[in-house]
């Protein structure tokens, strides 16, 4: 067991988050799928994101899952969140199912809970496909587009670009902490919890310089962008041309949409004949 | 230097709360993302709080601000980054971590008097973590179709929605939101607001207290959250309809596919031209 827990320790380090993380942000610009244009994608993922929770017919359903599941494959998608992935799928269905069974439920209830299973995995690898598989500029800029507030492309863009050094510094006030701390004997099990108690009191208290950091650091940011005029360029309509004027939509992007279209039609018509 | 020294914020100081919110929660809320859950059998520890950080800024500066931009932040950091996304479910968590936050933040009129800052902070977390259950249950009394008639499964969907409440709130809301709350707040009041150019809050703040119009406010946010449930329910009856009208006539898929098919043929014929009027 504690040989286990070291183990999953191993693997949950944070360089190894920080680069999964990065990976998955810029990792595939070469795809197939970050070349089409967001727009489009978007307006993709409203459907896959949408239609799924209303439809009940299982061959339906399983043609869309398929062909998320391709997307997903060509966006290559880091491991992280295709494991992340699985584990919120079937930790949230397979536990209502349990539920299920304890409550006096029998094996008849296995099969609304698969068909949503089914939904709810095509609704969330649709939007890995489109979420991961784009870099963060082109998806705040097609968003945008879309007419989503100024704020959130902004957070986006921001997010992507501060989070491997808020996660270094994260990673260093807690060394700092560990480094002056003496942690609890955790051999016994009355020390195991003692242990686990001051593991999470040395986590709270590293917020704390923390939010003094990023206090500082968010006040400069904000300067900084005054300074360039940003609370005025982002209600600026002719600002919002020349962002947005990257944005092209090519015959590739048609196709791929005329693919979709084809397969959702193919999958109906079976969904019809059965 | 008056203007300096008011206590309501400006608007580049807003921004500069929203920011700071926005990264610190956005953090937090990726790792607890990354984190397996602990689950004892029904019990389920989530260890999912560190609200505690959107708690405390909220008392310490401008609420609205830090209760949108802790919202933002884990809509951008743990769902839309990690992929996550998923889609209706994400607007009422976004809403009910709002409200919650923005409330406790309101309910604070002086950051030091502690015996108020811990009601908040419990207040908050528990307002928002009862919208969320009452959520959680509607949506899936919409999902899975014929949910009465599957035995057992209304019962068990109470019985471990309303646990997992309880469990939630004695749990994680006492360990994770109410002490590092009361830990923080004290030591940080007057040593924050400097670096953002700000004065401490002090109980004239206009920022601080409830009144019945705010409480009106969150009330309809959170009905714009139950709406958003209750439209889906009606889109479902619509396009249910629309499904059986598209199954009744297997011409109208088959002429589907082949509208398709003729899309994708003409999009390709067109592709290659215009690839080989780039080439000459």
């Amino acid at each position: 067991m504690n040989k286990l827990s070291e183990n999953l320790l191993d693997k949950f380090s944070m360089d190894f988050l920080r680069n999964q993380v990065l990976k998955n942000a810029y990792g595939n610009d070469d795809t197939v799928i970050a070349g089409l244009d967001p727009r489009v994608l978007i307006a993709w993922y409203l459907f896959f994101g949408v239609v799924p929770w209303f439809v009940q017919d299982l061959p339906f359903l399983l043609g869309c899952f398929l062909l998320v599941m391709v997307t997903t494959l060509l966006a290559r998608v880091a491991g992280l969140v295709l494991f992340l992935f699985a584990v919120g799928v079937f930790s949230q269905t397979g536990y209502l199912f349990l539920a299920t069974l304890l409550f006096g439920g029998d094996a008849s209830a296995v099969a609304p809970l698969l068909v949503l299973t089914l939904k709810v995995a095509t609704i969330s690898l649709a939007s890995v496909t489109v979420f991961s598989g784009l870099d963060p500029d082109r998806l705040s800029n097609g968003l945008m587009w879309y007419g989503c507030p100024e704020r959130l492309s902004f957070s986006i863009s921001y997010a992507y670009r501060m989070l491997p050094m808020l996660m270094e510094e994260f990673q260093n006030v807690l060394l700092s902490y560990r480094l002056r701390g003496n942690p609890p004997a955790h051999d016994t099990l009355l020390g195991k919890v003692r242990y686990l108690i001051y593991q999470v009191r040395i986590v709270v208290e590293s917020f704390y310089p923390l939010m003094l950091n990023t206090a500082k650091r968010s006040r400069t940011t904000v300067e900084a962008l005054e300074l360039r005029g940003y609370r005025y360029a982002a209600a600026d309509k002719a600002v919002k041309k020349i962002r947005l004027s990257a944005l092209k939509v090519t015959w590739n992007d048609l196709l791929f949409l005329a693919l979709s279209a084809l397969w959702t039609a193919l999958a109906a018509l079976c969904a019809a004949l059965l | 230097m008056r203007t300096i020294q008011k206590t309501s914020a400006t608007q580049s100081q807003k921004l500069m709360i929203f920011v700071l919110s926005m990264s610190l929660y956005g953090l937090a809320t990726l790792f607890t993302e990354l984190i397996p859950k602990f689950q004892v059998g029904l019990v389920e520890f989530s260890v999912e709080f560190f609200l505690f950080i959107p708690l405390t800024l909220a008392m310490l500066f401008d609420p609205l601000s830090a209760a949108l931009g802790a919202a933002t932040g884990e809509l951008v950091f743990s769902e839309i980054m990690l992929g996550q996304f998923g889609g209706l479910g994400e607007l009422e968590k976004f809403l009910t971590v709002t409200i919650g936050v923005y409330l406790a933040g309101r309910l604070v009129k002086d950051p030091r008097n502690r015996t108020m800052v811990g009601l908040a902070a419990i207040t908050g977390t528990a307002a928002q973590l009862f919208m969320g259950m009452v959520v959680d249950v509607v949506k899936v009394q919409l999902a899975v179709e014929d949910f009465e008639a599957v035995e057992g499964l209304p019962e068990s969907v109470f019985a471990t929605e309303g646990f997992a409440f309880l469990n939630d709130l004695l749990f994680s809301g006492i360990l994770f939101c109410l002490l590092p709350t009361l830990y923080l707040v004290p030591r940080l009041y007057g040593k924050i607001e400097p670096l953002l150019g700000m004065a401490p809050r002090t109980a004239e703040s206009p920022v601080a207290g409830l009144s019945p119009k705010i409480l009106a406010g969150c009330a309809v946010a959170f009905l714009c959250a139950v709406a958003a449930e209750l439209a889906a329910t009606a889109g479902m009856s619509l396009i249910d309809w629309e499904a059986e009208w598209a199954e009744s006539g297997t011409a109208l898929a088959i002429g589907m596919v082949c509208a398709a098919a003729l899309a994708v043929a003409a999009l390709l014929v067109i592709r290659k031209n215009s690839e080989r009027n780039v080439a000459c």
